[in-house]
């Protein structure tokens, strides 16, 4: 099936990435290069619509992805030609232009100079902030990125996205506590998630196996991972990416009850006992392979997993089998 | 494209007789209540110019029954050819979105619905304002490299 070009594709495969920038010449000649915004010319040609604008940045995010540089320039025309050369997307835009076709370093700090320059005439564009923390992120200068990111979420603390960005940039520096207190408050933002829940367990699981975690950050951490994986399940049914931390998370439990537990304090949430443990843990797993079962037979109404999850669900289970029958025998 | 979930083809046939069973039959019932009334019209025309007897202008009870009937009849065929209501439940939901993906979300044409976006809370994962260009076309240049664009290519 054809990914919709009306959707940001970032999360795209690459085939499927392909295949969309291989349509750009077909999209760009099916679609009106301007639209006259006269009320005479409205009458006679093609209705504009909000998703003709959008379909054009998507396209051009795919081609430049892809090497096309030839189409993301037309889109680009497009786009300036309808919302003008200041417009604060397109000037984000023509700025990931920019930094596609830079072949070294200089012409990248020059870019960043750009940036500047824009930032300094009006320090409120948003698009453009979030390509130059993007930009110091993808030259290697973490850190001057993330202290630009606390800046930009100190006067738009509501953009839960760039929360997340903060997120995803302490977890490839390790700082954990940072990490979760960011993804934390994307939740904050948006409570019914169910993706978040599942990536703050995920993290939270990182945490407590990290090297650096002692006896009672590691009861913490854990405890945690096991509330979010199972909140994101309670969230969304047979959500493969839950329903496989929560197995993690109890296989871990599990397996190392021998460590003392530490007594939760007041606000803190404490672990429930083995038995309920054991019934979670029974539950990931056949959920798991159910969903494993269906997924590669197959089946009506099963086929929305991605079939890396699928493949690394069934590894889990395989692997967990193996351990029990060595604890058998 | 496939067709819709699930609608079997048998469904949508069996719904489709009923419904044109029931169109026809209130077709008839039309027919017949028109044909009786200018039947009725003709006979108080003759017999007003004989006695005095006022006509009484109602229709006989089959063809209100058969009326009423036709409604029902249409109305289940096209209760039954209608899609399976979209879930309210938020885990319902959600749950559809990531078991059946797009296509839990066809209409009956078999084309994906307009406002389907999957799940909407991707793009905090994916952070398209935030998108390190350069690093997506190394990787995807990779994945040429790897042999990975020629099956797409062929495809």
């Amino acid at each position: 099936m054809t990914p919709s070009l009306l959707h940001p594709p970032s999360q795209l495969s690459p085939a499927d990435a392909l295949h969309l920038s291989q349509e750009a010449p077909a999209v760009l000649q099916g679609s009106p290069s301007t639209v006259s915004s006269s009320p005479l010319a409205a009458l006679f040609s093609a209705k504009e619509t909000p998703e003709l604008w959008l379909k054009y940045e998507n396209l051009l995010l795919s081609c430049l992805r892809t090497g096309d540089e030839q189409a993301a320039h037309q889109c680009l025309e497009r786009l300036v030609a309808r919302l003008g050369n200041n417009n604060e997307r397109v000037l984000a835009f023509k700025g990931l232009l920019k930094e596609a076709e830079a072949k070294n370093n200089n012409e990248l700090e020059r870019v960043l100079k750009e940036y500047d320059q824009i930032l300094s005439e009006n320090d409120t564009n948003i698009p453009i902030t979030k390509r130059r923390i993007s930009l110091l992120r993808s030259m290697g200068r973490v850190s001057e990125a993330a202290s630009s990111l606390v800046q930009l979420l100190d006067f738009s603390p509501t953009d839960a996205e760039a929360w997340s960005e903060l997120a995803d940039v302490y977890l490839t520096q390790g700082l954990y506590p940072q990490a979760i207190y960011a993804l934390e408050e994307v939740l904050v933002l948006a409570p019914n998630a169910w993706n978040i829940h599942a990536r703050l367990g995920e993290m939270q699981y990182m945490a407590a196996t990290a090297p650096g975690a002692g006896g009672g950050s590691y009861q913490k951490y854990i405890a945690e991972a096991l509330k979010r994986f199972s909140r994101s399940i309670e969230l969304c049914d047979d959500y493969l990416r839950g329903y496989y931390g929560l197995k993690l998370v109890t296989t871990k439990l599990l397996n190392d009850t021998a460590k003392p537990s530490r007594q939760a304090e007041e606000d803190e949430f404490a672990l429930p006992d083995v038995g309920t443990i054991e019934r979670l843990n029974e539950l990931a797993t056949a959920k798991l392979s159910e969903i494993v079962r269906h997924s590669t037979a197959q089946d009506r109404g099963w086929r929305g997993y991605d079939a890396a999850e699928v493949a690394a669900a069934k590894e889990l289970l395989s692997k967990d089998a193996a351990a029990v029958s060595g604890i058998e025998r | 494209m496939s067709p819709p979930t699930y609608l079997s083809p048998e469904m949508t046939w069996i719904s489709k007789t009923i419904t044109a069973f029931g169109g026809l039959l209130l077709a008839h019932a039309c027919y017949s209540a028109q044909e009786h009334s200018a039947l009725q019209s003709l006979r108080a025309a003759t017999v007003s110019l004989t006695t005095a007897s006022p006509s009484v202008a109602s229709l006989p009870a089959d063809i209100t029954i058969e009326t009423v009937l036709a409604t029902l009849i249409l109305l289940l065929g096209l209760v039954l050819g209608t899609r399976p209501l979209r879930p309210i439940e938020w885990w319902v939901w959600a749950g559809k979105i990531e078991r059946e993906g797009e296509e839990g979300f066809v209409d009956n044409d078999g084309e994906v619905n307009k406002d389907y976006i999957g799940n909407p809370f991707q793009v905090f994962e994916t952070r398209p304002g935030f998108v390190d260009i350069r690093k997506q076309r190394k990787e995807f240049a990779e994945w040429v490299k790897n042999g990975g664009g020629g099956a797409a290519i062929r495809k």
